[in-house]
């Protein structure tokens, strides 16, 4: 197994107040090598508070978390993970490239050498002409971009990915669905949440949802084709999605 | 570590080095270092030492930039706009992003103030040439050049405690409001402590507030012990064993400052 969270509990503490929150409440994941993984859920389930305990950025209050064997905390574990946030924030001065080497750097890789695997990364994501430009004068869908070659650049073995289609154009939305497809392709193993539903259904091996903390359900296409909506305006995964979260006596989204 | 650490001080260093404020402030140092050359013709007999007050006032000044304005901007809006997750997604511990970021705003500071010192070493030869050789015996080139070098490891004290500030709370306001209220604690609390032990005639001192003024003392780095413009100015090279002292006294602080730092961020959630 390349990722595993067991029985992963989380609360935030309240504020002057405020109720504290509970984000996750005992999830259970396992994701295997080489598989496409994909956590969907409505805003505040609990998906980004996952993926932020997979990258170590948030200690969980009970149970383990294993990236290749290694809590998320050794940054040796990380060598090997490539992370794209929700909203990614880079450096406003720096440029795309000096953002990559870095990466390489901290990865124990020579920029100098490894100019060619820069080039690369910036060139699968479309960003090889601007990037020695500073940040601060991208668009939003090329910061998003950038942020993604920077977690690619060192060729992970794991990708996880917080809304990656996020803030993107329909061009940019393309270009990371075949970028995920051709990582698949090459045997990586791909986590990633969204609230787009096409895009997880038509790429996933796995489906998890995840309501008010807790794993609902894991689904793979194969339980899809059974699906239907009776109105017939939904997506297998769609009506899905909205039988689930409405089943747990929780208001319509 | 030490690999993270290095990369994280470039990349601060770079990213300090492009803040557009730092070119503004540094012209204007540059200017009061020359305009000092001009300025101190006005006083007689004092032209070396009102010279070297303004420029090493102005190094002092270009120094403190980092800790104000881009230590702030650099660390505590790194956690406020989660830049953090871009550095901590990699291969990075997080006391070696504590160091590394330290690291690079020390470095900051240095170039800066070398270059600044390249100023008054210009402005001072310039002086020299001006004015009549007389006004210079005093000078003496060792304590201008201890003094910038105290200077700056009393702002690396600095900066360690804005980076302590910067872990503590989750707000670049209240982190530069920290960071001016340590500032103004640092520059009066060994006036204060000498006020209370001297017992001026005439004057109580409440328990609490000489309590209050020793933990301080403690708590709060003594930022005025750093400052030997005067001596300088004068041309009076400190003791050897103050130097020393010194180099002991702002090393073990921000070594302490550092660790402490790097606890509470080891235990902090990045939400």
């Amino acid at each position: 197994m390349d990722i595993v969270l067991t029985h992963v509990s989380k609360t935030f503490k309240a504020s002057i107040g405020q109720r504290p929150v509970r984000a996750l409440s005992g999830l259970c994941l396992e994701i295997r090598r080489g598989e496409v993984f994909g956590i969907i859920g409505r805003n505040g389930a609990g998906k980004s508070t996952t993926l932020k305990i997979l990258m170590g950025f948030l200690r969980p209050d009970q149970g383990e978390v294993l990236l290749a064997d290694r809590p998320p905390t050794d940054p040796a574990a990380r060598n090997i993970v490539g992370f794209l946030p929700e909203n990614p924030c880079l450096y406003d001065n720096l440029t795309a490239r000096e953002h990559l080497e870095f990466a390489l750097r901290v990865a124990g890789m020579s920029p100098r050498r490894e100019r060619d695997r820069i080039d690369r990364a910036l060139a699968r994501v479309s960003l090889l002409e601007a990037a020695d430009r500073p940040v601060r004068k991208y668009s939003k869908g090329m910061v998003q971009r950038a942020a993604l070659a920077y977690a690619l650049v060192h060729e992970p073995d794991i990708l996880v990915l917080d809304e990656p289609m996020s803030g993107l154009d329909p061009l940019g939305r393309h270009l990371v669905v075949e970028l995920i497809q051709e990582y698949h392709a090459e045997g990586h193993t791909i986590l990633f949440s969204s609230h787009i539903l096409t895009d997880v259904e038509r790429m996933c091996d796995r489906i998890a949802i995840l309501d008010q903390g807790q794993l609902k359900t894991t689904v793979t296409p194969d339980d899809l084709t059974g699906i239907a909506d009776p109105a017939g305006r939904l997506s297998p995964l769609e009506h899905l999605f909205l039988s689930t979260i409405q089943t747990e006596g929780t208001p319509q989204p | 570590m030490i690999q993270g650490t290095a990369a994280v001080a470039i990349i601060s260093y770079k990213e300090g080095l492009r803040q557009r404020l730092l070119y503004g402030a540094m012209l204007l140092a540059v200017g009061i270092i020359f305009f000092s050359v001009l300025l101190a013709g006005l006083f007689m007999r004092d032209i070396a030492k009102i010279t070297l007050d303004f420029c090493l006032t102005a190094v002092n000044l270009g120094g403190l930039l980092v800790p104000f304005f881009l230590a702030v901007h650099l660390l505590a809006r790194d956690l406020e706009r989660r830049t953090v997750f871009t550095i901590l997604a990699k291969p990075v511990s997080r006391p070696g992003y504590i160091l590394g970021k330290f690291c690079g705003l020390a470095l900051l500071c240095a170039t800066i103030m070398g270059i600044l010192t390249g100023a008054t070493v210009i402005a001072l030869l310039i002086s020299k040439h001006l004015y009549a050789a007389v006004f210079f015996q005093d000078l003496s080139w060792p304590a201008v050049f201890v003094s910038v070098g105290i200077s700056f490891l009393g702002i690396a004290v600095f900066i360690a405690t804005v980076v302590l500030w910067s872990t503590v709370t989750t707000s670049s306001f209240l982190a530069t409001l920290l960071t001016v209220a340590t500032y103004c604690v640092g520059q009066t609390v060994g006036d204060m402590v000498h006020f209370i032990a001297s017992k001026v005639p005439g004057v109580t001192i409440t328990p609490v507030v000489a309590q209050t003024v020793k933990a301080a003392m403690y708590i709060f780095p003594n930022l005025a012990a750093f400052d030997l413009k005067l001596a300088a100015a004068h041309g009076q090279l400190a003791p050897l064993a103050d130097i020393l002292f010194l180099l002991a006294y702002g090393v073990a602080y921000t070594a302490a400052t550092l660790a402490l730092a790097t606890a509470i961020f080891q235990r902090r959630d990045l939400t």
